[in-house]
């Protein structure tokens, strides 16, 4: 069983939207444990309900167009059914942790949803300033919550 | 007094349309239309791009199936530049097309349309969706999953990711396949072999209990199109195309993908910005035809590989003559699927397939190029025209939810005429006259070129156009 998952969603063409996945990479690049299982992609869809079932715990990893830019939240994710979204384009994290149990029998108890704020999700390649120093931070927190660390909320 | 009926959005399929049913003063439904009101327009961006640039430009149009505009765009630059590929990148390609097929038909077998099969037409949408069938049965959840699983991993490892790959290039693909990476993937058919025949038994054992659906789901007399080999199977990858009839005869056969303009005419309709496609020979619109899984399993007389071929037999013993109803485009789907897991497997164990020679390199030979391929949802072409220089100077796309557009329409009226008698809209009316679209599955990212998820309205309008009743879902 894999200790740990983490789940990178973004889209590397939208700006601030492919934080996730720069984390993912920070976090590949030798900042945590080599047997954490990263996974990065642009859509959370169904299938990803079977590697969580096997994971301890699962952090999902998001930018947030709600948030102010630059921030990070950090917040627990309960299991539950999700059908007001339409699961072929995106599959909540709480629909996923509802489906890993439903489908194959557990989901992990510690499961985190870590948000960065942006401030573009335009076309481009680049991230903006506040996102791109949020990015240590980013990885500082999911490496805390992978060493079991409980965060505060927020 | 007669009315009319706005079903917005269509929900549970790819892309954003709405359908009218016009009714007459005898309270029966007269004119039922399809309505695709999204408009993207690649095919007039492209223009000026260089030539090799056209995969990865062309393949953005969708999510879904960006493998199919990947591998018929870089089937139409490999016509610009005059050349065949080496033998493995062939097959590597053919493969990758099974490997969408099955992830695609998955999709819309096990996540779009089972919610209808299992909790029912009439229940209440909270519960008939992808949850609710999550729900009750998760052995089928786990089914469809793995399946789509399958796929998409199969398209990851040769492609290197699953959605809008760039491992397909004019002349070939970028990397061979390691023998490592063809020992995981073969380690594996086994087992989605068998969910595939479960799934197959699942929905044989309760098909006949929807007797009303396939007599009503567009079911009629129409032409069917696609590609067919010169062994007379089923051309995923290449052959030519041949049109058959509602008997099962031949119509038309051999016909060069290249010449298409010669025998598809593109119809417009003011309602739609999806074109209508149809047999130029019967005119429009009786030159009306289908394509897709249920059209590929019409065409051909055998099916061609073991386990698929004894599920095809079954299926063609529907009917005397061609089948006939749309709703049993989910079933094509999943012969489909077992058929696309045992061909993966023959080309896989094929030693030719680890071959180091992926890509073949040569110079602009031809200003005209036509790719085509079956894509999970029927026939799809490209056909681009360059300048001197390799910039592209006109871009056609025809693509596989275009050709059905003709039999969605008249389907969606057959349908309404059946379901819808009175100026009441029940929810079971609306997902009925849905489902008949959810079986062609159409997507119309794909052929409007357009975007996002898809809407429903249902409006029910008077003769003088008065709306007398409306139901909306999404948005």
């Amino acid at each position: 069983m894999n200790r740990a998952l983490v789940l990178a969603c973004g889209n590397s063409q939208r700006s601030d939207d492919s934080v996730a996945l720069h984390i993912a990479s920070c976090l590949r690049s030798g900042n945590c444990d080599p047997e954490t299982e990263i996974l990065s992609h642009q859509q959370w869809t169904p299938e990803l309900a079977e590697p969580i079932s096997k994971a301890e715990i699962v952090i999902f990893v998001d930018a947030s167009a709600g948030m102010p830019p630059g921030t990070i939240e950090c917040r627990p994710v309960q299991p539950a059914p999700d059908a007001s979204a339409g699961i072929t384009h995106r599959t909540s994290p709480a629909a996923l942790l509802w489906l890993a149990e439903k489908l194959y029998g557990r989901y992990p108890q510690r499961a985190c949803l870590v948000t960065v704020g942006g401030a573009s999700f335009e076309l481009s390649e680049t991230l903006s300033d506040p996102v791109s120093h949020a990015i240590p931070r980013a990885v500082e927190c999911i490496k805390a919550l992978l060493s079991g660390v409980t965060l505060p909320e927020g | 007094m007669p009315k009319t009926i706005t079903i917005d959005p269509v929900t549970r399929i790819e892309g954003h349309a709405k359908i009218t049913l016009q009714m007459d003063e005898q309270g029966e439904v007269s004119e039922a239309y399809f309505h695709v009101t999204q408009f993207r327009g690649f095919e007039k961006f492209c223009v000026g791009r260089p030539f090799y640039e056209m995969p990865y430009l062309m393949e953005r149009i969708c999510g879904i199936c960006p493998v199919s505009h990947l591998l018929a765009s870089a089937k139409a630059c490999d016509a610009l530049l005059a050349m065949k590929v080496p033998p493995a990148a062939g097959k590597l390609r053919r493969i990758l097309n099974l490997a969408q097929i099955i992830q695609s038909h998955a999709l819309s077998f096990f996540y779009l349309s089972s919610p209808d099969f299992l909790i029912g037409m009439d229940a209440d949408p909270k519960e008939r969706n992808f949850f609710g069938v999550m729900a009750k049965n998760p052995e089928l959840g786990r089914w469809g999953i793995r399946l789509r699983q399958f796929g998409q991993q199969l398209i990851e490892t040769l492609a290197g990711k699953r959605i809008h790959p760039d491992w397909v290039v004019p002349g070939g693909v970028n990397e061979p396949l390691s023998i490592e990476k063809r020992d995981k993937l073969l380690a594996q058919i086994p087992e989605v072999i068998e969910i595939a025949q479960k799934a197959l038994t699942w929905f044989k054992r309760d098909v006949e209990t929807f007797r009303e659906e396939i007599r009503t789901f567009a079911n009629f007399p129409s032409l069917f199109m696609g590609l067919v080999t010169v062994d007379e199977r089923a051309g995923y990858y290449e052959g030519k195309i041949r049109f058959t009839d509602s008997l099962g005869d031949i119509v038309a056969d051999k016909l060069e993908p290249a010449h298409y303009p010669e025998y598809l005419g593109e119809a417009v309709e003011p309602f739609t910005f999806m074109k209508f496609p149809y047999y130029k020979p019967l005119g429009y619109p009786d030159g009306i035809y289908r394509v897709g899984p249920l059209a590929r399993l019409n065409l051909v007389d055998n099916c061609g590989t073991p386990l698929a071929q004894q599920e095809w037999v079954e299926f063609r013993e529907l009917e005397r003559t061609a089948v006939l109803s749309s709703f049993y485009y989910h079933y094509a789907r999943l012969i489909e699927i077992l058929f696309a897991i045992e061909h993966i497997e023959e080309y896989l164990l094929d030693p030719i397939i680890t071959k180091s020679q992926a890509r073949y390199s040569a110079s602009l030979n031809n200003l005209e190029g036509v790719g085509c391929c079956e894509a999970p949802r029927g026939t799809l072409i490209h056909h681009y025209r360059v300048d001197e220089q390799g910039l592209i100077t006109w871009a056609n796309l025809v693509i596989a939810t275009g050709h059905n557009n003709l039999a969605m329409n008249r389907g969606i009226l057959q349908a309404a005429r059946h379901f819808v008698r009175s100026e009441r809209l029940t929810e079971g009316m609306l997902n009925r006259v849905e489902a008949v679209i959810r079986a062609f599955d159409p997507c119309l990212s794909c052929s409007t070129h357009a975007d996002g998820h898809m809407p429903l309205q249902i409006r029910l309008l008077s003769p003088d156009g008065t709306l007398l009743d409306e139901i909306r879902r999404g948005s």
